[in-house]
Protein backbone atom coordinates (compact mmCIF):
# COMPACT_ATOMS: atom_id res chain seq x y z
CA UNK A 1 0.00 0.00 0.00
CA UNK A 2 0.85 3.67 -0.60
CA UNK A 3 2.71 5.56 2.13
CA UNK A 4 1.68 8.61 2.55
CA UNK A 5 3.78 11.42 3.55
CA UNK A 6 2.81 14.66 1.58
CA UNK A 7 -1.41 15.57 0.90
CA UNK A 8 -2.12 17.92 -1.66
CA UNK A 9 -4.73 20.07 -1.18
CA UNK A 10 -6.17 21.91 -4.11
CA UNK A 11 -8.84 24.44 -3.11
CA UNK A 12 -8.28 27.18 0.35
CA UNK A 13 -12.00 27.65 0.89
CA UNK A 14 -13.34 26.56 4.15
CA UNK A 15 -13.23 23.47 3.38
CA UNK A 16 -9.97 23.04 1.86
CA UNK A 17 -8.39 24.86 4.54
CA UNK A 18 -10.11 22.81 7.14
CA UNK A 19 -8.57 19.61 5.52
CA UNK A 20 -4.80 21.20 4.96
CA UNK A 21 -5.25 21.74 8.90
CA UNK A 22 -6.64 18.51 10.02
CA UNK A 23 -3.76 17.15 7.64
CA UNK A 24 -1.02 19.23 9.36
CA UNK A 25 -2.23 18.72 12.78
CA UNK A 26 -1.52 15.00 12.63
CA UNK A 27 2.28 15.42 11.63
CA UNK A 28 1.67 15.12 8.03
CA UNK A 29 2.70 17.74 4.82
CA UNK A 30 0.40 19.32 3.29
CA UNK A 31 0.72 21.52 0.19
CA UNK A 32 -2.39 23.93 0.06
CA UNK A 33 -3.50 25.36 -3.63
CA UNK A 34 -5.29 28.39 -4.93
CA UNK A 35 -5.32 29.82 -7.69
CA UNK A 36 -4.16 33.25 -6.87
CA UNK A 37 -1.57 33.94 -3.96
CA UNK A 38 -3.74 36.77 -1.90
CA UNK A 39 -6.94 33.76 -1.31
CA UNK A 40 -3.96 30.62 -0.57
CA UNK A 41 -2.25 33.38 2.23
CA UNK A 42 -5.42 34.49 3.80
CA UNK A 43 -6.38 30.87 4.06
CA UNK A 44 -3.08 29.81 5.79
CA UNK A 45 -3.33 33.09 8.11
CA UNK A 46 -6.67 31.74 9.06
CA UNK A 47 -5.44 27.77 9.33
CA UNK A 48 -2.62 29.23 11.61
CA UNK A 49 -4.97 31.40 13.84
CA UNK A 50 -6.97 28.86 14.11
CA UNK A 51 -4.33 26.48 15.73
CA UNK A 52 -2.92 29.36 17.63
CA UNK A 53 -6.92 29.40 19.47
CA UNK A 54 -5.91 25.40 20.32
CA UNK A 55 -2.80 26.57 22.33
CA UNK A 56 -5.31 29.21 24.28
CA UNK A 57 -8.05 26.77 25.00
CA UNK A 58 -5.23 24.31 26.02
CA UNK A 59 -6.12 21.54 23.70
CA UNK A 60 -2.60 21.43 21.84
CA UNK A 61 0.45 22.67 23.27
CA UNK A 62 3.20 25.33 21.81
CA UNK A 63 5.70 22.54 20.52
CA UNK A 64 2.70 20.99 18.65
CA UNK A 65 1.44 24.11 17.09
CA UNK A 66 4.59 25.45 16.19
CA UNK A 67 5.72 22.01 14.15
CA UNK A 68 2.15 22.08 13.02
CA UNK A 69 2.88 24.84 11.16
CA UNK A 70 6.36 23.95 9.67
CA UNK A 71 4.12 21.26 7.98
CA UNK A 72 1.76 23.44 5.74
CA UNK A 73 3.10 24.57 2.41
CA UNK A 74 1.01 26.89 0.10
CA UNK A 75 1.16 27.26 -3.64
CA UNK A 76 -0.72 28.65 -6.62
CA UNK A 77 1.24 26.42 -8.95
CA UNK A 78 0.00 22.70 -9.38
CA UNK A 79 3.20 21.32 -10.40
CA UNK A 80 4.29 21.37 -6.59
CA UNK A 81 2.16 18.21 -6.30
CA UNK A 82 4.18 16.20 -8.12
CA UNK A 83 5.87 14.29 -5.19
CA UNK A 84 2.19 14.11 -3.35
CA UNK A 85 0.88 10.85 -2.81
CA UNK A 86 -2.51 11.45 -2.21
CA UNK A 87 -4.23 14.96 -3.50
CA UNK A 88 -7.43 15.99 -2.25
CA UNK A 89 -9.41 18.06 -3.84
CA UNK A 90 -11.81 20.50 -2.41
CA UNK A 91 -12.58 23.07 -4.99
CA UNK A 92 -16.10 24.58 -5.70
CA UNK A 93 -18.84 21.88 -6.74
CA UNK A 94 -19.13 22.20 -10.66
CA UNK A 95 -18.19 19.36 -12.62
CA UNK A 96 -16.16 21.36 -15.43
CA UNK A 97 -13.25 22.54 -12.25
CA UNK A 98 -13.00 18.97 -11.10
CA UNK A 99 -12.68 17.36 -14.45
CA UNK A 100 -10.04 20.07 -15.51
CA UNK A 101 -7.96 19.66 -12.34
CA UNK A 102 -8.50 16.11 -12.35
CA UNK A 103 -6.67 15.99 -16.15
CA UNK A 104 -4.00 18.36 -14.95
CA UNK A 105 -3.41 16.48 -11.66
CA UNK A 106 -3.00 13.12 -13.83
CA UNK A 107 -0.12 14.90 -15.69
CA UNK A 108 1.56 16.33 -13.24
CA UNK A 109 1.35 13.37 -10.13
CA UNK A 110 2.38 9.68 -11.30
CA UNK A 111 0.04 7.33 -11.93
CA UNK A 112 -0.40 5.91 -8.16
CA UNK A 113 -0.78 9.22 -6.57
CA UNK A 114 -4.58 8.44 -4.82
CA UNK A 115 -6.62 11.31 -6.38
CA UNK A 116 -9.49 12.13 -4.00
CA UNK A 117 -12.23 14.71 -4.34
CA UNK A 118 -14.34 16.00 -1.12
CA UNK A 119 -17.16 16.38 -3.24
CA UNK A 120 -20.43 16.41 -1.38
CA UNK A 121 -22.99 16.01 -4.47
CA UNK A 122 -21.16 14.96 -7.65
CA UNK A 123 -20.57 11.32 -9.08
CA UNK A 124 -16.59 10.20 -8.05
CA UNK A 125 -17.52 8.30 -11.51
CA UNK A 126 -18.01 11.55 -13.45
CA UNK A 127 -15.12 13.43 -12.26
CA UNK A 128 -12.91 10.22 -12.98
CA UNK A 129 -14.63 9.15 -16.32
CA UNK A 130 -11.39 11.38 -18.37
CA UNK A 131 -8.82 9.88 -16.47
CA UNK A 132 -6.25 7.28 -17.42
CA UNK A 133 -5.61 5.48 -14.14
CA UNK A 134 -8.86 5.91 -13.04
CA UNK A 135 -8.54 3.04 -10.52
CA UNK A 136 -6.62 5.65 -8.14
CA UNK A 137 -9.50 8.29 -7.71
CA UNK A 138 -12.03 8.03 -5.08
CA UNK A 139 -14.48 10.38 -3.16
CA UNK A 140 -13.31 11.22 0.41
CA UNK A 141 -15.99 13.25 1.64
CA UNK A 142 -15.42 15.33 4.94
CA UNK A 143 -17.95 17.06 6.93
CA UNK A 144 -17.67 20.58 7.82
CA UNK A 145 -15.90 21.78 10.06
CA UNK A 146 -12.99 19.11 8.94
CA UNK A 147 -10.64 19.62 11.60
CA UNK A 148 -13.50 18.17 14.33
CA UNK A 149 -16.20 16.54 12.33
CA UNK A 150 -15.46 12.75 13.16
CA UNK A 151 -16.73 11.15 9.87
CA UNK A 152 -15.15 10.44 6.47
CA UNK A 153 -17.38 9.16 3.74
CA UNK A 154 -15.01 6.96 1.06
CA UNK A 155 -16.65 6.43 -2.22
CA UNK A 156 -16.00 3.97 -4.15
CA UNK A 157 -16.43 5.22 -7.87
CA UNK A 158 -17.72 2.41 -10.54
CA UNK A 159 -13.94 1.99 -11.51
CA UNK A 160 -12.07 2.87 -8.17
CA UNK A 161 -9.76 -0.22 -7.22
CA UNK A 162 -10.14 -1.95 -3.44
CA UNK A 163 -7.04 -0.54 -2.87
CA UNK A 164 -7.79 2.82 -3.08
CA UNK A 165 -10.31 2.39 -1.16
CA UNK A 166 -8.38 0.51 1.54
CA UNK A 167 -5.54 3.31 1.87
CA UNK A 168 -7.68 6.05 2.27
CA UNK A 169 -9.53 4.20 5.09
CA UNK A 170 -6.22 3.66 6.66
CA UNK A 171 -5.45 7.51 6.00
CA UNK A 172 -8.65 8.34 7.78
CA UNK A 173 -7.94 6.80 10.75
CA UNK A 174 -4.47 8.39 10.70
CA UNK A 175 -6.17 11.94 11.17
CA UNK A 176 -8.28 10.30 13.92
CA UNK A 177 -11.36 10.14 11.60
CA UNK A 178 -14.07 7.62 11.79
CA UNK A 179 -14.32 6.29 8.19
CA UNK A 180 -17.45 4.35 6.30
CA UNK A 181 -17.33 3.04 2.91
CA UNK A 182 -19.98 3.30 0.06
CA UNK A 183 -20.69 3.54 -3.56
CA UNK A 184 -20.93 5.75 -6.09
CA UNK A 185 -24.87 7.18 -5.49
CA UNK A 186 -26.57 10.41 -5.17
CA UNK A 187 -26.14 11.74 -1.76
CA UNK A 188 -23.78 9.33 -0.59
CA UNK A 189 -24.59 7.75 2.78
CA UNK A 190 -25.70 10.99 4.93
CA UNK A 191 -26.92 13.28 2.98
CA UNK A 192 -28.94 10.88 1.38
CA UNK A 193 -30.62 9.20 4.87
CA UNK A 194 -31.15 12.38 6.23
CA UNK A 195 -33.13 13.85 3.94
CA UNK A 196 -36.51 12.79 5.47
CA UNK A 197 -35.24 14.83 8.33
CA UNK A 198 -35.73 17.62 6.68
CA UNK A 199 -38.24 17.01 3.93
CA UNK A 200 -40.70 15.36 6.26
CA UNK A 201 -40.92 18.29 8.98
CA UNK A 202 -41.56 20.67 6.22
CA UNK A 203 -44.37 18.89 5.22
CA UNK A 204 -45.96 17.97 8.40
CA UNK A 205 -45.05 21.96 9.35
CA UNK A 206 -46.76 23.14 6.11
CA UNK A 207 -49.83 20.53 6.44
CA UNK A 208 -50.99 22.27 9.89
CA UNK A 209 -50.06 18.86 11.41
CA UNK A 210 -47.47 20.69 14.01
CA UNK A 211 -45.52 24.07 14.26
CA UNK A 212 -41.90 24.90 13.87
CA UNK A 213 -41.69 24.83 17.54
CA UNK A 214 -43.65 21.46 18.46
CA UNK A 215 -41.89 19.29 15.54
CA UNK A 216 -38.44 21.02 16.79
CA UNK A 217 -39.44 20.24 20.59
CA UNK A 218 -40.95 16.61 19.90
CA UNK A 219 -37.71 15.83 18.10
CA UNK A 220 -35.72 16.53 20.75
CA UNK A 221 -37.74 15.30 23.53
CA UNK A 222 -39.17 12.39 22.29
CA UNK A 223 -36.39 10.99 19.62
CA UNK A 224 -33.18 12.80 21.73
CA UNK A 225 -32.14 14.75 18.71
CA UNK A 226 -29.87 17.21 19.71
CA UNK A 227 -31.55 19.79 17.29
CA UNK A 228 -34.55 19.37 15.64
CA UNK A 229 -34.90 19.49 11.90
CA UNK A 230 -36.17 23.68 11.87
CA UNK A 231 -33.10 24.75 14.12
CA UNK A 232 -30.71 21.99 11.74
CA UNK A 233 -31.37 23.38 8.93
CA UNK A 234 -31.11 27.61 9.99
CA UNK A 235 -27.62 26.42 11.17
CA UNK A 236 -26.19 24.71 8.23
CA UNK A 237 -27.91 27.61 6.21
CA UNK A 238 -31.66 26.87 4.79
CA UNK A 239 -30.09 27.54 0.92
CA UNK A 240 -27.66 24.71 1.39
CA UNK A 241 -30.12 21.79 2.99
CA UNK A 242 -32.42 23.24 -0.03
CA UNK A 243 -29.55 22.38 -2.69
CA UNK A 244 -28.67 19.26 -1.28
CA UNK A 245 -31.96 17.97 -1.27
CA UNK A 246 -32.01 19.15 -4.96
CA UNK A 247 -29.16 17.43 -6.00
CA UNK A 248 -29.95 14.04 -4.42
CA UNK A 249 -33.38 14.46 -6.16
CA UNK A 250 -32.18 15.28 -9.23
CA UNK A 251 -29.02 12.20 -8.66
CA UNK A 252 -32.19 9.99 -8.38
CA UNK A 253 -33.96 11.16 -11.45
CA UNK A 254 -36.80 12.65 -9.55
CA UNK A 255 -37.33 10.05 -7.23
CA UNK A 256 -40.30 11.00 -5.14
CA UNK A 257 -38.94 10.56 -1.91
CA UNK A 258 -36.45 13.30 -2.24
CA UNK A 259 -38.73 16.00 -3.94
CA UNK A 260 -38.06 19.27 -2.56
CA UNK A 261 -40.83 20.85 0.00
CA UNK A 262 -41.74 24.52 -2.17
CA UNK A 263 -42.16 26.32 1.10
CA UNK A 264 -38.56 25.75 1.84
CA UNK A 265 -37.53 27.09 -1.76
CA UNK A 266 -39.74 30.13 -0.50
CA UNK A 267 -37.79 30.54 2.57
CA UNK A 268 -34.44 30.60 -0.05
CA UNK A 269 -36.26 33.17 -2.11
CA UNK A 270 -36.88 35.26 0.99
CA UNK A 271 -33.78 35.65 1.66
CA UNK A 272 -34.67 33.67 4.59
CA UNK A 273 -31.62 31.46 5.14
CA UNK A 274 -30.87 30.79 9.00
CA UNK A 275 -28.60 31.97 11.29
CA UNK A 276 -26.21 33.28 8.76
CA UNK A 277 -28.83 35.52 7.58
CA UNK A 278 -30.00 36.42 10.89
CA UNK A 279 -33.49 34.51 10.59
CA UNK A 280 -34.90 31.40 8.88
CA UNK A 281 -37.13 29.42 11.03
CA UNK A 282 -36.60 31.40 13.95
CA UNK A 283 -34.46 34.63 14.58
CA UNK A 284 -31.37 35.87 15.47
CA UNK A 285 -31.20 39.49 15.48
CA UNK A 286 -31.26 39.48 19.50
CA UNK B 1 -55.49 11.25 39.40
CA UNK B 2 -55.67 8.42 41.93
CA UNK B 3 -57.37 5.02 42.42
CA UNK B 4 -58.26 4.41 38.80
CA UNK B 5 -58.30 1.02 37.08
CA UNK B 6 -56.43 0.93 33.64
CA UNK B 7 -56.22 -1.74 31.32
CA UNK B 8 -52.95 -2.11 28.88
CA UNK B 9 -54.65 -4.00 25.51
CA UNK B 10 -51.83 -5.56 22.93
CA UNK B 11 -49.40 -7.97 22.24
CA UNK B 12 -46.76 -5.89 21.46
CA UNK B 13 -43.33 -4.51 23.43
CA UNK B 14 -45.18 -1.14 23.71
CA UNK B 15 -48.09 -2.96 25.47
CA UNK B 16 -45.77 -4.45 27.87
CA UNK B 17 -43.57 -1.81 28.25
CA UNK B 18 -46.91 0.58 28.85
CA UNK B 19 -47.56 -1.82 31.44
CA UNK B 20 -44.76 -1.90 33.45
CA UNK B 21 -44.33 2.09 33.54
CA UNK B 22 -48.28 1.99 34.72
CA UNK B 23 -47.74 -0.22 37.57
CA UNK B 24 -44.32 1.39 39.03
CA UNK B 25 -45.93 4.46 38.71
CA UNK B 26 -49.58 4.19 38.93
CA UNK B 27 -51.54 3.70 42.73
CA UNK B 28 -54.25 2.12 41.34
CA UNK B 29 -54.78 -1.24 39.49
CA UNK B 30 -53.33 -2.24 36.03
CA UNK B 31 -54.25 -4.88 34.06
CA UNK B 32 -52.48 -6.72 30.74
CA UNK B 33 -54.66 -8.09 28.79
CA UNK B 34 -57.47 -9.47 30.70
CA UNK B 35 -60.97 -7.54 30.28
CA UNK B 36 -63.49 -10.00 31.04
CA UNK B 37 -62.82 -10.56 34.49
CA UNK B 38 -62.53 -6.87 35.49
CA UNK B 39 -65.46 -4.97 36.78
CA UNK B 40 -65.15 -1.27 36.62
CA UNK B 41 -62.47 0.41 34.14
CA UNK B 42 -61.35 3.97 34.02
CA UNK B 43 -59.22 3.71 31.24
CA UNK B 44 -57.64 1.34 28.65
CA UNK B 45 -55.23 1.82 26.41
CA UNK B 46 -54.79 0.08 23.10
CA UNK B 47 -51.59 -0.81 21.44
CA UNK B 48 -52.08 -2.83 18.27
CA UNK B 49 -50.66 -1.48 14.96
CA UNK B 50 -49.88 -3.15 12.03
CA UNK B 51 -52.77 -5.76 11.76
CA UNK B 52 -55.69 -2.83 11.47
CA UNK B 53 -58.92 -5.55 11.59
CA UNK B 54 -56.99 -7.46 14.61
CA UNK B 55 -56.99 -3.28 16.01
CA UNK B 56 -60.87 -2.71 15.10
CA UNK B 57 -61.34 -5.97 16.78
CA UNK B 58 -60.36 -5.41 19.78
CA UNK B 59 -61.71 -1.84 20.13
CA UNK B 60 -65.27 -3.53 19.83
CA UNK B 61 -64.75 -6.15 21.97
CA UNK B 62 -63.57 -3.54 24.24
CA UNK B 63 -66.22 -1.01 23.88
CA UNK B 64 -69.11 -3.98 24.43
CA UNK B 65 -67.19 -4.59 27.94
CA UNK B 66 -66.65 -1.05 29.20
CA UNK B 67 -69.17 2.15 30.10
CA UNK B 68 -69.82 4.60 27.52
CA UNK B 69 -67.42 7.34 28.96
CA UNK B 70 -64.55 5.10 29.62
CA UNK B 71 -61.09 6.67 27.90
CA UNK B 72 -59.86 5.20 25.24
CA UNK B 73 -56.22 5.72 24.37
CA UNK B 74 -55.49 4.32 20.79
CA UNK B 75 -51.74 3.99 19.27
CA UNK B 76 -52.12 5.69 16.00
CA UNK B 77 -49.07 4.30 14.30
CA UNK B 78 -51.18 3.31 10.93
CA UNK B 79 -54.45 5.46 10.95
CA UNK B 80 -55.71 8.67 11.94
CA UNK B 81 -57.49 8.70 15.16
CA UNK B 82 -60.42 10.29 13.82
CA UNK B 83 -60.53 6.54 11.54
CA UNK B 84 -60.18 4.65 14.76
CA UNK B 85 -62.69 6.42 16.62
CA UNK B 86 -65.08 5.98 13.77
CA UNK B 87 -65.11 2.32 14.39
CA UNK B 88 -66.69 2.77 17.91
CA UNK B 89 -70.35 3.33 18.97
CA UNK B 90 -69.36 5.74 21.03
CA UNK B 91 -66.23 7.89 19.35
CA UNK B 92 -66.05 11.25 21.57
CA UNK B 93 -64.18 9.28 24.04
CA UNK B 94 -61.15 8.36 21.81
CA UNK B 95 -57.80 10.02 21.87
CA UNK B 96 -55.20 9.14 20.05
CA UNK B 97 -51.36 8.40 20.75
CA UNK B 98 -48.13 7.98 18.96
CA UNK B 99 -44.77 6.60 20.70
CA UNK B 100 -42.76 3.62 19.91
CA UNK B 101 -41.59 1.22 22.25
CA UNK B 102 -38.47 2.37 23.93
CA UNK B 103 -40.46 5.24 24.94
CA UNK B 104 -38.77 5.31 28.89
CA UNK B 105 -35.97 6.45 27.37
CA UNK B 106 -37.65 9.29 25.62
CA UNK B 107 -39.57 12.44 27.78
CA UNK B 108 -42.65 13.26 25.49
CA UNK B 109 -45.29 11.61 23.94
CA UNK B 110 -47.37 12.93 21.24
CA UNK B 111 -51.28 12.70 21.46
CA UNK B 112 -53.86 13.43 18.91
CA UNK B 113 -57.60 14.07 19.22
CA UNK B 114 -60.14 12.98 16.28
CA UNK B 115 -62.40 15.27 14.81
CA UNK B 116 -65.75 13.15 16.78
CA UNK B 117 -63.69 13.77 20.42
CA UNK B 118 -65.04 15.62 23.12
CA UNK B 119 -62.56 17.25 24.94
CA UNK B 120 -62.85 16.60 28.26
CA UNK B 121 -61.01 13.28 27.61
CA UNK B 122 -58.08 14.98 26.21
CA UNK B 123 -56.93 16.30 29.98
CA UNK B 124 -57.67 13.00 31.13
CA UNK B 125 -55.27 12.10 28.37
CA UNK B 126 -52.48 14.07 29.34
CA UNK B 127 -52.50 13.49 33.04
CA UNK B 128 -52.37 9.49 32.43
CA UNK B 129 -49.02 9.90 30.22
CA UNK B 130 -48.14 12.94 33.01
CA UNK B 131 -48.50 10.13 35.64
CA UNK B 132 -45.80 8.37 33.29
CA UNK B 133 -43.56 11.13 33.78
CA UNK B 134 -43.85 11.71 29.94
CA UNK B 135 -45.16 15.25 28.73
CA UNK B 136 -47.33 15.59 26.12
CA UNK B 137 -47.54 17.84 23.50
CA UNK B 138 -50.82 17.52 21.08
CA UNK B 139 -50.68 17.75 17.26
CA UNK B 140 -53.14 17.46 14.45
CA UNK B 141 -54.70 14.20 14.11
CA UNK B 142 -52.34 12.41 11.20
CA UNK B 143 -50.62 9.05 10.87
CA UNK B 144 -47.84 8.68 12.42
CA UNK B 145 -48.13 12.00 14.02
CA UNK B 146 -44.19 13.45 14.34
CA UNK B 147 -41.85 11.58 15.39
CA UNK B 148 -42.47 8.18 14.54
CA UNK B 149 -43.54 9.48 10.71
CA UNK B 150 -39.93 11.49 10.57
CA UNK B 151 -38.26 7.94 12.45
CA UNK B 152 -39.58 5.75 10.28
CA UNK B 153 -39.08 7.61 6.93
CA UNK B 154 -35.32 7.93 7.41
CA UNK B 155 -35.54 4.43 8.56
CA UNK B 156 -36.91 3.49 5.29
CA UNK B 157 -34.31 5.22 3.39
CA UNK B 158 -31.44 3.74 5.74
CA UNK B 159 -33.00 0.57 4.25
CA UNK B 160 -33.74 1.53 0.55
CA UNK B 161 -29.89 2.51 0.72
CA UNK B 162 -28.71 -0.99 2.54
CA UNK B 163 -31.03 -2.72 -0.71
CA UNK B 164 -28.86 -1.00 -3.49
CA UNK B 165 -25.77 -2.18 -1.21
CA UNK B 166 -24.75 1.57 -0.95
CA UNK B 167 -23.00 0.81 2.42
CA UNK B 168 -22.73 -1.55 5.18
CA UNK B 169 -25.73 -1.51 8.15
CA UNK B 170 -22.60 -0.86 10.53
CA UNK B 171 -21.80 2.00 8.30
CA UNK B 172 -24.88 3.99 7.43
CA UNK B 173 -25.47 3.82 11.43
CA UNK B 174 -22.10 5.04 12.12
CA UNK B 175 -22.42 7.77 9.30
CA UNK B 176 -25.38 8.96 10.60
CA UNK B 177 -24.13 9.23 14.13
CA UNK B 178 -20.99 10.94 13.21
CA UNK B 179 -21.33 12.73 10.45
CA UNK B 180 -25.14 14.67 11.43
CA UNK B 181 -24.93 13.90 15.67
CA UNK B 182 -28.00 10.97 15.37
CA UNK B 183 -28.51 9.79 18.93
CA UNK B 184 -28.74 6.22 17.40
CA UNK B 185 -28.06 4.96 13.63
CA UNK B 186 -31.21 4.43 11.44
CA UNK B 187 -30.58 0.51 11.52
CA UNK B 188 -29.99 0.54 15.51
CA UNK B 189 -33.37 2.38 16.17
CA UNK B 190 -35.41 -0.09 14.15
CA UNK B 191 -33.54 -3.11 15.88
CA UNK B 192 -34.41 -1.28 19.69
CA UNK B 193 -37.91 -0.38 18.24
CA UNK B 194 -39.10 -3.04 16.82
CA UNK B 195 -39.56 -2.90 12.86
CA UNK B 196 -43.46 -4.14 12.44
CA UNK B 197 -44.17 -0.80 14.25
CA UNK B 198 -42.36 0.91 11.87
CA UNK B 199 -44.14 -0.59 8.96
CA UNK B 200 -47.08 0.14 10.29
CA UNK B 201 -45.79 3.86 10.32
CA UNK B 202 -44.93 3.34 6.77
CA UNK B 203 -48.38 1.81 5.46
CA UNK B 204 -50.16 3.86 7.00
CA UNK B 205 -48.85 7.24 5.52
CA UNK B 206 -48.71 5.27 2.15
CA UNK B 207 -52.35 4.29 2.49
CA UNK B 208 -53.06 7.93 3.12
CA UNK B 209 -51.60 9.61 1.42
CA UNK B 210 -51.73 7.16 -1.80
CA UNK B 211 -47.87 8.47 -2.60
CA UNK B 212 -44.76 7.11 -4.10
CA UNK B 213 -42.37 8.62 -1.49
CA UNK B 214 -43.81 6.81 1.58
CA UNK B 215 -43.84 3.46 -0.07
CA UNK B 216 -41.88 1.15 2.31
CA UNK B 217 -38.58 -0.60 1.00
CA UNK B 218 -39.62 -3.93 -0.18
CA UNK B 219 -36.83 -5.29 2.27
CA UNK B 220 -38.64 -4.23 5.63
CA UNK B 221 -41.78 -5.98 4.29
CA UNK B 222 -39.43 -9.01 4.29
CA UNK B 223 -37.80 -8.78 7.60
CA UNK B 224 -41.28 -8.19 9.22
CA UNK B 225 -42.89 -11.30 7.07
CA UNK B 226 -39.93 -13.29 8.59
CA UNK B 227 -40.46 -11.92 11.92
CA UNK B 228 -36.84 -10.34 11.64
CA UNK B 229 -37.72 -7.45 13.51
CA UNK B 230 -35.18 -6.67 16.08
CA UNK B 231 -37.44 -5.57 18.94
CA UNK B 232 -37.66 -8.55 21.74
CA UNK B 233 -36.55 -10.95 18.60
CA UNK B 234 -32.74 -11.76 18.35
CA UNK B 235 -33.27 -11.36 14.32
CA UNK B 236 -33.32 -8.01 12.58
CA UNK B 237 -30.68 -5.42 10.07
CA UNK B 238 -27.68 -6.56 11.63
CA UNK B 239 -28.30 -10.54 11.43
CA UNK B 240 -29.80 -9.80 7.83
CA UNK B 241 -27.00 -8.31 6.90
CA UNK B 242 -24.72 -11.11 7.56
CA UNK B 243 -27.21 -14.45 6.64
CA UNK B 244 -24.89 -15.16 3.41
CA UNK B 245 -21.73 -14.96 5.52
CA UNK B 246 -22.73 -16.45 8.70
CA UNK B 247 -26.06 -19.05 8.54
CA UNK B 248 -25.51 -20.82 4.92
CA UNK B 249 -21.89 -20.74 4.58
CA UNK B 250 -19.85 -24.18 5.10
Amino acid sequence: MVQINKVGVVGSGTMGAGIAQLVIQNGYTAIMFDIDQETVNKAKIGIEARLDRLVQKKKASIDEITSAKQLLKSTTTMEDFKDCQLVIEAAPEKIEIKRSIFQQLEQICSHKTILATNTSSLSITEISGQITHSKRVAGFHFFNPAPIMPLVEVIQGLKTAPETIEALVEFAKALNKEPVVCMDSPGFIVNRVARPFYNEALRIMNDQVATVEQIDRIMKRAGNFKMGPFELQDFIGIDINFAATKSVHAGYYGESRFKPHFYQERMVQAGNLGRKANGGYYRYDE
Amino acid sequence: MTSKTIIVLGENLLAKELFKAIQKNNTGQVHLNELSTIGHVDIVIETTNLDLNDKKRKLQEIEAMVTSNTLILSSILHVTATEVASWLKHPERLIGFGTFSNFYESNLIEIAYPLQADSSYLQTAQETFQLLQLETEIVEDEVGLVFPRILSLIINEAAFALTEGTATVQDIDLAMKKGTNYPLGPFEWAEKIGLEDVYAVLLGLYNQYGEERYRPAPLIKKLVSAGWVGGDKEKGFYHYQYRKTKEYSI
